[in-house]
């Protein structure tokens, strides 16, 4: 029984052992796993925090790029914009160069003409040549001399090329030479005196020819006293003068019909010399045409002048002047200037004719040479073969924008093409 | 008595091994879930440690970009600063251009007057651009 007892007693006290033992791990077990809910509850706590701040950060790496890759745009177009600013200015700088070179030699001429010294001043405008032609435009519209030029007669003497224009501060009739066509040289005034009959200032449109061993220059100029615009003739052992006018009254003046002007010499393919030329102004203007006598300072005895062409065309405006006759492949062509010489509708239109006393018929395709870029009022116009044979036409024309006196008339050059049944004018220089 | 003793007896020893039962049930219950905490704990941690990662990373290019945008400001601000000075310029060269373009033209039309004997042309011509000659020379140095 005791026995009994004491065996229940330490079963119970086993019992109570065992039971409490478990009690004692399973709160230890609950009390590990509160602190690990903590633990977790805390890292979450910390993921969230991480994720707002990862969230800021990305959003202020975003902007920053975004900012960064605006301040590159930015960058990129403020660096595209000085390249081209600097390029500009550098550009600005050759042209302020140029303008410093060409006003300098202008002043200078300027200078020189006020001194009487036209010999110095002719030198100091041809230094500036090339600086003022860049001026001008270039010579891609066929500018070869900037300056004051008008009714050129461009002529070839061995390998060397002249050419005469109307009067300016050089002189009563200018020549400047080439031995290329592109640069050109002031030499000075082919014609240093007038003969006595004749005004002084008023000397204008030259054409020149070698005939009879001599050159001889053809010119208009007023009558002193009356205003009669006439033509006479001055002659030279050289082509660059001195021309010495002998003449005690003009040759050609047909004052009934208003004055004659505008002379261009012609040497038909036998040598036969003609003179063509043009009568009176707006409305009533006409060209003519005369044989010369051998010597060329006078017409061939009964002969008269011959009408060659009268304005009958739109473009013309009522005027046709400053003729210049060329005959090549058994043709004769008669290029002219119409409209009105002051303005830019002045142009240069081309007739056929039968032979150098007409008559002549305007083409078609008139005009062949008008206002375009870098040309304005194209006209005075005079053909001639360079050393190869090919045909070139010098022409005047105002720089566009200075249109009319006393804005300067720079002498231009551009190849003339036979090949078709209109001679054709090239587009550029 | 002794059959009292008996009861009672087998009733605390029942009643003790129900609860030490109960006891080792929530004991295994506490486990299991401390075992899934422990579990969600790793993972959590893992994914902080990306995160915290991450976010340095994001703190190192933030750093890099101010001072790269720091740099580029810099070197736009310094271009702009340049532009606005060659702007000037070129501003000022146009119109010296303008005033050479003008004198030019002036004195040219002066020697054209001159070339047909009209003098006080050529005067009122030269008049004309006295100003823009006066400006292009002070403008020229």
């Amino acid at each position: 029984m005791v026995a009994i007892a004491v065996c229940g007693a330490g079963a119970l006290a086993a019992a109570i052992w065992t039971d409490v033992d478990a009690r004692t791990r399973s709160r230890d077990e609950h009390a590990a796993l509160v602190a690990a809910d903590r633990h977790l509850a805390h890292l979450r706590h910390q993921v969230a925090v991480t994720q707002l701040a990862k969230v800021a950060t990305t959003a202020k790496r975003d902007a920053l790029q975004t900012s960064i890759d605006s301040t590159m745009t930015q960058l990129a177009s403020t660096d595209g914009t000085l390249t081209n600013t600097n390029v500009h200015a550098y550009y600005q700088g050759v042209g302020i160069t140029t303008l410093q070179i060409c006003l300098g030699g202008v002043k200078n001429a300027y200078g020189q003409i006020t001194a009487n010294n036209t010999t110095q001043a002719a030198k100091d405008i041809s230094a500036v040549s090339g600086a003022c032609t860049q001026l001008a435009g270039g010579t891609s519209s066929g500018l070869v001399y900037p300056f004051d030029f008008p009714d050129p007669s461009v002529i070839l003497v061995g390998r060397t090329y002249y050419a005469y224009a109307t009067n300016s501060v050089a002189g009563n009739i200018q020549i400047i030479d080439s031995s290329d066509l592109t640069h050109w040289t002031a030499v000075g005034t082919a014609l240093p005196s007038l003969p006595a009959w004749a005004s002084a200032n008023y000397t204008w449109a030259p054409g020149v020819a070698f005939l009879g061993g001599k050159f001889l220059l053809y010119y208009a100029v007023d009558v002193a006293g009356t205003g009669k615009e006439c033509i006479s003739v001055a002659t030279a052992r050289q082509p660059q003068g001195p021309f010495i006018d002998k003449s005690t009254a003009p040759l050609e003046c047909q004052q009934s019909l208003g004055g004659s002007i505008d002379p261009a010499p012609f040497l038909d393919t036998n040598g036969t010399p003609y003179l063509v030329w043009k009568s009176g102004g707006p409305g009533s203007s006409k060209i003519w045409s005369q044989q010369l006598a051998p010597s060329g300072t006078s017409f061939v005895a009964g002969t008269n002048p011959l009408g060659l062409l009268t304005p009958g065309q739109s473009w013309e405006g009522g005027t046709v002047e400053a003729p210049n006759l060329v005959t090549t492949g058994g043709h004769y062509f008669l290029f002219y200037s119409g409209n009105d010489w002051n303005g830019g509708h002045y142009a240069v239109g081309v007739a056929t004719c039968t032979g150098p006393l007409g008559p002549c018929t305007a083409a078609p395709a008139n005009p062949i040479l008008s206002s375009g870029p870098g040309v304005a009022g194209p006209g005075g116009e005079s053909v001639f073969a360079d050393t190869a044979g090919n045909f070139w036409i010098a022409f005047h024309a105002w720089v566009p924008g200075s249109v009319g006196f006393p804005n300067s008339r720079g002498l231009y050059l551009r190849r003339l093409s036979f090949s078709g049944p209109t001679p054709t004018v090239a587009r550029s220089g | 008595m002794g059959i009292t003793a008996g009861v009672l007896f087998a009733a605390a020893l029942g009643w003790l091994l129900a609860d030490q039962v109960s006891a080792r049930h929530q004991f295994e219950r506490t486990r299991s879930t401390l075992g899934v905490t422990q579990h969600r704990t790793h993972s959590v941690n893992a994914h902080l440690a990306e995160l915290s990662r991450d976010v340095s990373v994001l703190k190192t290019q933030v750093g890099s970009d101010t001072t790269a945008l720091n740099q580029d400001s810099a070197q736009l601000l310094g271009a702009q600063t340049s532009l606005s000075a060659a702007q000037a310029h070129v501003t000022r060269q146009a119109s010296l251009i303008t005033s050479l373009q003008t004198c030019l033209t002036g004195v040219e039309r002066a020697l054209n007057e001159l070339s047909v004997g009209d003098q006080p042309g050529a005067i009122t011509a030269l008049n004309a651009v006295s100003a823009s000659c006066s400006a292009a020379e002070a403008a020229s140095g």
